[in-house]
């Protein structure tokens, strides 16, 4: 261990696709005035870490980790409660740690269901023996052990206690270096209901440059089927932008790129269902005036709650499909 | 009475960090005790949260009932109050007022319907208990996240806006008048007078309808708080309660008072269509007054006859007619609005028992007109030159149809209600047929008689005295009007008889009076621009039919006579007297008393994606450009909570229905019933 | 998930399990419709308790959600039937809502007799009561929902002792 007096910072990865570790690259140049200050005490994806050095390491030693990646198995959750230990903060960083992310779609799945799907019905496999991995496994060279995968998809705040949540999937540059800044100056990031920081008080609305015209929606379609009209809202235009249920931060990227909001900053700081409030927000700008045209509106929505949780799926109100193995 | 809480419990008010809860449960006399052991829940309720005291009564809402709620405010600091008791709706308000005379801001109060909803509808005992424990435990739960609010309070510009020239409208405009308050009546015909104008004798008085109209018009007219704007129609409105903006049309009417020989310009019009007010029995020419006596006596151009061919100018001198005139839009501001635009008899449809097939069909309102000796014939029962001597009358035309008898409306929807006022007026009209005409034979096909009013039914017994003959119908097999082939008669009713056994009868008439009932008038305007609340029977609906029967929803606006459905004449005066008091009371307190359950805007938290504005169904939120936020308008707001639903942000919520408040209420509820004990 | 609890012979009896449903109820129509039951004193299965809001419009799809995870064994909203609404249209609005969150729930796995959506007058004591014991004995025959036993199960929310919604179990 290095005692240069210079600040420690980690980045782990538990359930994740190595998005956020790239994102902290996104910083660019600015890294380099990160590198004067501070050592890389922990980063898997940019370099090799051994865990029984992390243990070693004393308590707080890292005065900020992030954390991104949501947790699946018990690896994750031993890292992620390892690292509460050694860092004085902890940060969730990503949609993942924050809301459950992408990966947490799993949750509308049995773990049975997906080990069948993965190993066994999976056309291009070769498993024969029907093998799953397991556990422990005797072998010659001792007992091999893999992570138990957990029956739920987990955000980091239910592991463990955290300090803050930057959300994004990745979070944004600006965002990402604004936190950064404030968390090594010892200032306490300007937080907006919560523990979230790096984003607005408000929703990517707020931040849009799409003109609303109070149309009701009449029918829906993706990007790639129609050329929206520029300059006029996708969501009144059919094409569904989740966001007036997402929280503001990332300036309207997504749009300004030309496609509609996906809701990776996750729910609007006074809302705990991002998926409920979306669903309760669209309800009342369908054009319909009986239910069954609202019925047949909405069939036209590919995989509602696939949209409207995509990133928050662990952080809404149920969470999990309610008949286990079923699905 | 202004109830003013002191200063002191006002800024304790609020404080959900340390409620101080009182749950007073009521016995109701054994209503809810008999079921309920409040005992046992009283003690339970002590044990909750923030409750520092808990007590039973057997009458809460008695005067010492309320006087011991107020002291356990004062004695124990309480800042908030549950009463567990009867529903809502009977003493809701009673309480609230109970506890902002201890101090108590009268929102941080919470109604526990035990009653109602418990005791009176469980038969297990302990069912019943365990069931008020807990909803006294979700509502204790609720209160602490409570809020101190205030009524609304709009002023209430003194004057009103009837829309309606009819029985309803000018008796509303009388009263109101009398009442010193300035009136704006408008009437969209060019006359004065509505259906009313068109009678001839009405029961129960048998007067003619044009005495009653007449002396009527006249103290509406001599009022110099009243303005009378005729041929206006509803253009557009604006402004909110207490200040109306209505913006009205008034088409020319193209002759004026200057206009000295009247008649003659009438006389040489070359321009004839058929006669409304006759209901196309005769022709009135383009120019025309419908009778002798009406108001404004100055006649109206017909437009759509009209040619503008000018002889009426020329006839008149150049005096008093002019037909480049234009209509005008004039802007009435009011602090209420009066509906009373009547409604319109059932179109009855081409062959539906004859009708337009046979010119000896005709409907119950022609007939008036035909008995009407100022009428299209002088009073003379002739149908083709030929002397009537035998009519019937057939009941409920369009009105208690059945499904799959009666065809549909425009709408897709059949008329399943009675019309209420057709039954008095065929007997009433029989009566006088047999009066005039003793030796008529006269025929009544109906599936009921509802002569239900005071001195109806005298009526019905004078007529069967009389020797009409009263038949019976099945309504699932109505009666079927021919050209009689045995030619005795032009007509022949064909149908089954169940006052003799489902005998089956042939009467040949001479005339078919189809006894036809009443619709809604075509008010979609009317209930877009004021968001009126229309029942499924397509009639304008009041709030509340025992309670608030004249009001309707949106504040300021009241119902006068049969725009809220069949009435008959003593009805609509009465509704319509109803509604001069109730908007003269409003007036006269100066300000509109609204409860405060409005929508507010948690401006850090919207970002203006006007979801909201889109949901809200009195548009009662705009966006604020400049600050990109939505604004509510307080005043227009009716605390439905559409709006708080539908929010993304959750940024909008509505006072009183917060969602912390909600939640605690619904968590309290799911919560384990650790307070009942398993084994019970 | 069809079993309910009973006790084994002998032992202090143990609650059986009652169906536990929250209503919805607009006061306008739904809730006075209920309280018109009550004045006539027709009996009915208690196992609905009624939330009143002003308006069916107010309820949202989270106030749903948030009443299953919770532990909710059924949902009812009821609300003026279509054209009676006193808000002109908000029982409308929440009628529109409907079918998307009928999906969602049925994308988490909750059986669709659970959650109900109906319009009941203020003339309809009657049907109000007959709607209330019909749900509850669908629902017992579904059997406990228990969503929280379900968040349990899964471990969901264990770790830094805050349960699965943030409520501080510490």
């Amino acid at each position: 261990m290095s005692t240069n007096g210079k600040l420690k910072i980690g980045m782990y990865w538990a359930a994740s696709c190595g998005g956020c570790d790239i994102s902290l690259l996104e910083i660019g140049a600015r890294i380099l005035d990160l590198t004067q200050i501070a050592d890389v005490a922990l980063w898997p994806c940019a370099a090799d870490f051994k865990y029984k050095d992390v243990a070693a390491y004393p308590d707080g030693y890292l005065d900020v980790c992030f954390y991104n990646g949501s947790v699946r198995n018990s690896e994750q959750e031993e890292l992620a409660r390892l690292l509460r230990k050694k860092s004085k903060t902890l940060v969730a960083y990503g949609a993942c740690a924050c809301d459950g992310g992408i990966p947490a779609l799993a949750n509308f799945k049995s773990p049975k269901s997906i080990f069948q799907a993965v190993y066994h019905d999976n056309p291009s496999l070769d498993n024969p023996a029907g093998v799953e991995p397991q556990p422990e496994t005797p072998s010659p060279f001792g007992t091999l052990r893999l992570p138990i995968f957990y029956p739920a998809v987990l955000r980091l705040r239910e592991i463990v206690d955290v300090d803050y949540e930057l959300p994004g999937c990745p979070p944004q540059a600006d965002r990402v270096w604004e936190t950064i800044q404030a968390v090594v100056s010892g200032a306490v990031p300007p937080r907006n209901n919560g523990l979230r920081v790096g984003c607005t008080g408000k929703t990517v609305c707020e931040d849009c440059p799409l003109e609303k015209r109070l149309v009701k929606i009449s029918g829906f379609r993706r990007h790639h089927e129609f050329r929206p009209e520029p300059g006029w809202c996708f969501l009144e235009q059919g094409l569904l932008c989740m966001g007036p249920a997402t929280r503001g931060g990332c300036g309207a990227l997504c749009i300004k790129g030309g496609l509609p909001c996906e809701g990776c900053y996750g729910p609007a700081a006074a809302v705990e269902d991002q998926g409920a409030a979306m669903s309760g927000a669209l309800g009342g700008l369908l054009d319909a005036s009986t239910e069954e045209r609202a019925q047949e509106l909405v069939s036209q929505i590919s995989d509602p709650s696939g949209r409207f949780y995509r990133f928050t799926t662990a952080a809404g109100m149920m969470k999990v499909h309610g008949q286990g193995g079923q699905s | 009475m202004d109830l003013q809480p002191s200063a002191q419990s006002e800024a304790d008010n609020g404080n959900t960090a340390s409620p101080r809860v009182g749950v007073f449960i009521c016995h109701c006399g054994g209503n809810i005790s008999d079921v309920v052991d409040v005992g046992q829940v009283s003690q339970e309720s002590s044990r909750l949260p923030g409750v520092v005291c808990s007590m039973t009564h057997m009458f809460f809402c008695s005067d010492p009932g309320q006087n011991l709620i107020e002291q356990k405010i004062r004695e124990e600091k309480l800042t908030r109050v549950i009463v567990a008791a009867c529903s809502p709706s009977l003493h809701e308000m009673t309480f609230r007022r109970c506890v902002a005379r201890a101090g108590l801001n009268q929102y941080l109060f919470e109604h526990c319907n035990i009653r109602e909803q418990v005791s009176w509808v469980i038969s297990d005992k302990k069912q019943a208990t365990r069931k008020a424990g807990r909803l006294i435990r979700a509502a204790a739960s609720r209160a602490v996240h409570l809020k101190p609010l205030q009524r609304r309070r709009i002023p209430i510009h003194p004057s009103a806006l009837i829309i309606g020239g009819g029985v309803a409208g000018l008796t509303t405009a009388r009263d109101l008048a009398q009442s010193g308050i300035q009136v704006t009546l408008i009437e969209s015909s060019p006359f004065l007078g509505g259906r009313l104008a068109s009678l001839h004798r009405i029961y129960p008085t048998g007067m003619k309808a044009r005495d009653v109209l007449g002396p009527l018009i006249e103290e509406v007219a001599g009022n110099p708080n009243v303005t009378i704007y005729t041929n206006a129609q509803l253009e557009n409105a604006s402004g909110f309660i207490g200040d109306f903006r209505t913006t009205i049309r008034v088409t020319p009417r193209g002759v004026t008072s200057e206009c000295l020989n009247p008649q003659e310009v009438i006389d040489a019009c070359p321009e004839e269509s058929l006669d409304p007010f006759n209901l196309g029995l005769s022709k009135r020419k383009a120019i025309y007054k419908p009778y002798d006596g009406c108001y404004p006596p100055v006649p109206a151009i017909d437009w759509r006859t009209c040619t503008k061919c000018g002889v009426c100018f020329e006839v008149a001198g150049g005096k008093g007619i002019d037909l480049e005139e234009q209509p005008k839009l004039v802007e009435v501001r009011s602090g209420v609005i009066v509906l009373a635009v009547g409604l319109n008899t059932y179109p009855v449809r081409h062959a539906e028992y004859g009708f337009g097939e046979f010119p000896e069909v005709v409907t119950l309102h022609q007939m008036n007109r035909l008995l009407d000796p100022q009428g299209p014939t002088g009073g003379l029962l002739m149908v083709n030159g030929r002397q009537v001597r035998s009519v019937g009358f057939m009941h409920c035309v369009g009105s208690l149809q059945r499904k799959g008898i009666h065809k549909p409306m425009r709408d897709g929807k059949i008329n399943e209600y009675c019309s209420r006022v057709c039954c008095t007026t065929t007997v009433h009209t029989a009566a006088e047929l047999k009066e005039r005409f003793p030796e008529m034979q006269i025929y009544d096909f109906h599936e009921d008689i509802r002569t239900y009013g005071r001195k109806h039914e005298d009526y019905y017994d004078a007529v069967s005295q009389k020797g009409v003959v009263f038949i019976r119908f099945d309504p699932l097999r109505p009666p079927r009007v021919q050209r009689d082939p045995k030619g005795k008669a032009p007509l022949v009713v064909t149908t089954f008889d169940r006052l003799t056994f489902g005998e089956e009868l042939e009467v040949p008439l001479d005339l078919l009076v189809l006894a036809q009932g009443f619709v809604a008038r075509d008010m979609s305007k009317l209930v877009d621009l004021y968001r009126c609340s229309v029942g499924s029977d397509r009639f304008l609906m009041e709030v509340h039919p025992k309670l608030r029967p004249v009001e309707m929803a949106a504040s300021g606006l009241f119902l006068s006579g049969s725009v809220q459905g069949p009435m008959d004449i003593s009805e609509s005066t009465a509704a319509a007297a109803a509604a001069a008091a109730k908007a003269a009371s409003m007036i006269r307190t100066g300000v509109i008393d609204l409860d405060p359950f409005v929508a507010r805007v948690e401006e850090n938290l919207c970002s203006g994606c006007k979801v909201c504005l889109t949901v809200c169904p009195f548009q009662a939120i705009s966006r604020d450009e400049a600050r990109g936020i939505a604004v509510v308008n307080e005043a227009l707001c009716m605390g439905c909570g559409t709006c708080a639903a539908s929010c993304p942000s959750n940024a909008i919520f509505q006072d009183g229905f917060e969602d912390a408040q909600v939640k605690a209420e619904v968590l309290a509820l799911l919560e384990e019933p650790s307070l009942v004990a398993a084994a019970d | 998930m069809t079993h309910t609890e009973t006790a084994p012979q002998g032992a202090v009896e143990a609650p059986t399990w009652e169906p536990r449903i929250v209503g919805f109820l607009c006061y306008w129509c739904s809730y006075t419709g209920a309280d018109g039951a009550g004045s006539a004193r027709i009996k009915y299965t208690p196992n609905v308790d009624i939330v009143k809001v002003m308006c069916s419009g107010r309820i949202d799809p989270e106030l749903v959600t948030m009443a299953f995870s919770r532990g909710a064994d059924g949902v009812l909203v009821l609300g003026c039937h279509p054209g009676d609404c006193h808000y002109i249209n908000g029982n409308h609005k929440t009628m529109v809502r409907m079918p998307l969150l009928r999906r969602i729930l049925e994308d988490f796995g909750i059986e669709p007799q659970r959650f109900r959506h109906d319009w009941v007058s203020a003339a309809e004591g009657e049907k109000f009561s007959r709607l209330v014991t019909e749900m509850t004995e669908q629902i017992r025959a579904l059997g406990p929902l228990d969503w929280p036993k379900r968040m349990r199960d899964l471990g969901v929310g264990h770790g830094a002792g805050l349960g699965p919604w943030g409520e501080d179990h510490r």
